[in-house]
């Protein structure tokens, strides 16, 4: 008889406002019990105000082999910050103003 | 209430009953952490034995904690009592010295305690000397965890197979009347519960009892009609048990007893 | 799927796509990323890292017990709380790495009937009896320093789950060579007797920590592939020299010396240490279980792993009933 018990995903918060890290796994026969046990192994060091404990089977992910749906196939700088020229365009458009405004604002460069 | 700030404002036979009280703290919790960490490299699976690692420290470290209070107190300090005192100098009691046995006599030994010890210590919150009600307030965490700990593995062991059934009963028929003695009574306790450093044993008993009926009803175990309780520990007269543990556990220390080791 | 199945897929030498994928994988680690769970590998990898990752398992299990021995006798209550939580973190090291090999398909308790039949390996050290409490204090301190110069390396290494519990374990490590060394100043600082006792144990844990990396492999093919491969990235003898030159110094600031017969000596020529060759035939066959404490190793592992069947049982049971737990709240 198998009796290695059933394996939990361990997750870590280390304070509140922190997200819940998975830093393992370990044995445990049920969820209470796996709380109990993953408190030593996993939170008996560092700092920690919650675990959390995840049959491991309840886990669904994405395949390695399928790393390249997270590939950007088309420009997506749209979606970011960086995407955009905001400065460079504001200062191009100060240059047409009368010189006696640019002045007033201190421009340094 | 009088609260007493530091061991300087305890004095006579109110200091004698906060000593005796503190005393068998102490011993309880060195002596069982020291049975409970045999386990460490060899419980039934790793995880379980991590767990009781844990523990064992706890108690060992709390141990500590109230040996530091009796060197406050005027006693020698902690390494010396821990491991140089005659064996009829200990007050712990006789469930604390009783052998590991199987994992069933393990965790209902420990479960009898942690009832008992998280009633001492709520009530212990509250003490008029103050030292003591801080280091209480501190602990409550562990014990907690503890308490947790042993209701998961009482309440499953208890009727999960006839053999774990089996060997449960058999570890509470042979520790009940051990954790009875627990609350034996001592000639300082009046005294104690008089300058208000704890409650009568006659109290935490009862609300031992109120606690362990239900669960033992939930995990299919009886606790025995006639069980009397083990007395002599409070006072210093244990079983030859006793003496072969400090044996083991001083064995190094008297290479070399004045060596810092 | 993330899963620790092990499904294999044309993972052999003249299977359908292995050249392609074998130059993928290899690739894939030249460019310093890790291999995961889920990834195509090689099953030479596979097999090779199950190996090395249950033998490193069963090193830490078993390494519980010398110590372990030790805890009841513990000096101080300082030193008694020290070692029962460095014991402790061998047995989480044993189950995290259990558990990493366990990602490669082989389950956990396989490895444990396996080693408790004596049919999988374990540490030379550990093969040996701790016979005082000094041994205790040589053993945190030298024998986890040189642990950990393998394991710092291996945390290096290509496979992710092995790679992630090494780093951790390094960490609690790092405890146990500070509560080994701080033991050991503390007796070579102490009394006739416990100086005595430090330099005994030395002399007699000299031989099995100048083991403990393996007999010399800087030539062999098979290092090759695994240096290749990102399962092994320094050679057992680099890895000695690395601890040689880190605690021959400390050893000798502690007043202590190292058994002449081992000729031990700094070349500056070269930079390294020279020594007398250990006896590598007497290495194979403690290995192999013939060590003077193997056999009670095992006996007291069996035991425990007996002891503990009836729980194990008894909580499958009560899980798969799927009874209504009682709250520990």
């Amino acid at each position: 008889m198998d009796t290695q018990w059933r394996v939990y995903e361990v997750f870590h918060q280390q304070s509140r406002g922190e997200p819940h890290v998975h830093v393992g796994a370990i044995h445990a026969p049920d969820a209470e019990s796996a709380i109990v046990m993953a408190k030593e192994q996993y939170g008996r060091r560092q700092a920690c105000v919650s675990l959390w404990v995840v049959p491991s089977d309840a886990i669904v992910g994405t395949s390695y082999e399928d790393v390249d749906i997270f590939d950007h196939g088309t420009d997506k700088t749209y979606r970011e910050p960086y995407g955009y020229q905001t400065t460079k365009r504001v200062r191009a458009q100060s240059t047409k103003r009368p010189r006696s405004m640019r002045e007033t604002e201190g421009a340094t460069g | 209430m009088t609260t007493f700030a530091n061991a300087e404002s305890v004095a006579g036979e109110v200091k004698d009953a906060l000593i005796d009280l503190i005393y068998r703290l102490a011993d309880d919790d060195l002596i069982l952490g020291h049975r409970n960490s045999v386990w460490t490299g060899l419980a039934p699976i790793l995880e379980a034995d991590i767990a009781m690692s844990s523990l064992a420290q706890d108690e060992i470290g709390q141990a500590v904690a109230y040996y530091t209070l009796l060197h406050e107190l005027g006693e020698d300090d902690p390494d010396t009592l821990a491991f140089a005192r005659g064996v009829e100098d200990y007050r712990c009691a006789s469930l604390t010295v009783l052998d590991r046995g199987d994992w069933a006599f393990t965790t209902v030994r420990q479960y009898f305690y942690d009832v008992y010890k998280t009633h001492r210590l709520a009530a212990l919150t509250e003490s008029a000397y103050v030292p003591l009600a801080q280091l209480a307030r501190k602990v409550r965490g562990e014990q907690k965890y503890h308490m947790m700990h042993s209701r998961m593995w009482v309440s499953r062991l208890g009727d999960a197979t006839d053999e774990s059934h089996q060997r449960m009963q058999a570890a509470v028929d042979a520790l009940y009347g051990h954790a009875l003695g627990l609350f034996e009574p001592t000639p300082h306790e009046a005294v104690a519960v008089e300058a208000g450093f704890c409650v009568a044993e006659a109290d935490l008993l009862a609300a031992w009892r109120a606690e362990v009926e239900p669960m033992f009803e939930q995990a299919g175990l009886t606790s025995p009609g006639d069980a009397k309780p083990v007395y002599g520990g409070r006072r210093g007269a244990h079983a030859a048990e006793l003496q072969t543990l400090l044996d083991e556990m001083q064995q190094v220390y008297r290479l070399e007893p004045t060596a810092a080791w | 799927m993330i899963r620790c199945d092990h499904v294999v897929t044309n993972d052999k030498p003249g299977d359908p796509g292995y050249d392609e994928n074998l130059a993928a994988f290899e690739a894939r680690i030249a460019r310093g990323d890790k291999v995961e769970p889920g990834d195509w590998m090689p099953d030479a990898y596979r097999q090779q890292l199950i190996r090395l990752i249950h033998v490193h398992a069963n090193s830490e299990i078993c390494g519980a017990l010398p110590e372990g021995g030790w805890i009841p006798h513990a000096p101080s209550l300082k030193r008694k709380l020290a070692l029962v939580a460095k014991v402790q973190d061998e047995v989480g090291h044993a189950q995290l790495l259990y558990r990493a090999a366990e990602t490669l398909g082989k389950p956990r308790e396989e490895m444990i009937e396996e080693l408790i039949a004596g049919k999988a390996k374990y540490s030379n050290v550990f093969h040996y009896h701790a016979e005082t409490w000094a041994d205790v204090a040589i053993i945190a301190w030298l024998i986890d320093a040189g642990a950990i110069v393998n394991q710092r390396m291996m945390a290096e290494g290509s496979y992710g789950p092995y790679s992630r519990a090494l780093k951790r374990i390094c960490y609690e490590e790092a405890f146990h060579l500070t509560h080994g060394y701080d033991m050991c100043i503390t007796l070579a600082h102490g009394t006739t007797l416990q100086r005595d006792m430090l330099q005994d144990a030395l002399n007699r844990w000299w031989e099995p920590i100048m083991m403990f990396h393996g007999p010399s492999d800087k030539e062999s093919k098979h290092n090759e592939i695994l240096m290749k491969w990102g399962v092994k990235l320094k050679s057992n003898d680099q890895q000695r020299q690395e601890f040689l030159k880190q605690y021959v110094p400390k050893i000798g600031e502690l007043g202590l010396t190292i058994p002449e017969k081992w000729n031990l000596r700094f070349d500056e020529a070269t930079g390294e240490y020279l020594y007398a060759e250990p006896n590598w035939e007497e290495f194979i066959n403690v290995v192999r279980g013939n060590g003077p404490a193997s056999a009670l190793r095992l006996r007291t592992r069996k035991m425990a792993h007996d002891d503990g069947l009836w729980v194990r049982e008894a909580l499958e049971s009560a899980a798969r009933d799927e009874r209504v737990p009682v709250s520990v709240n």
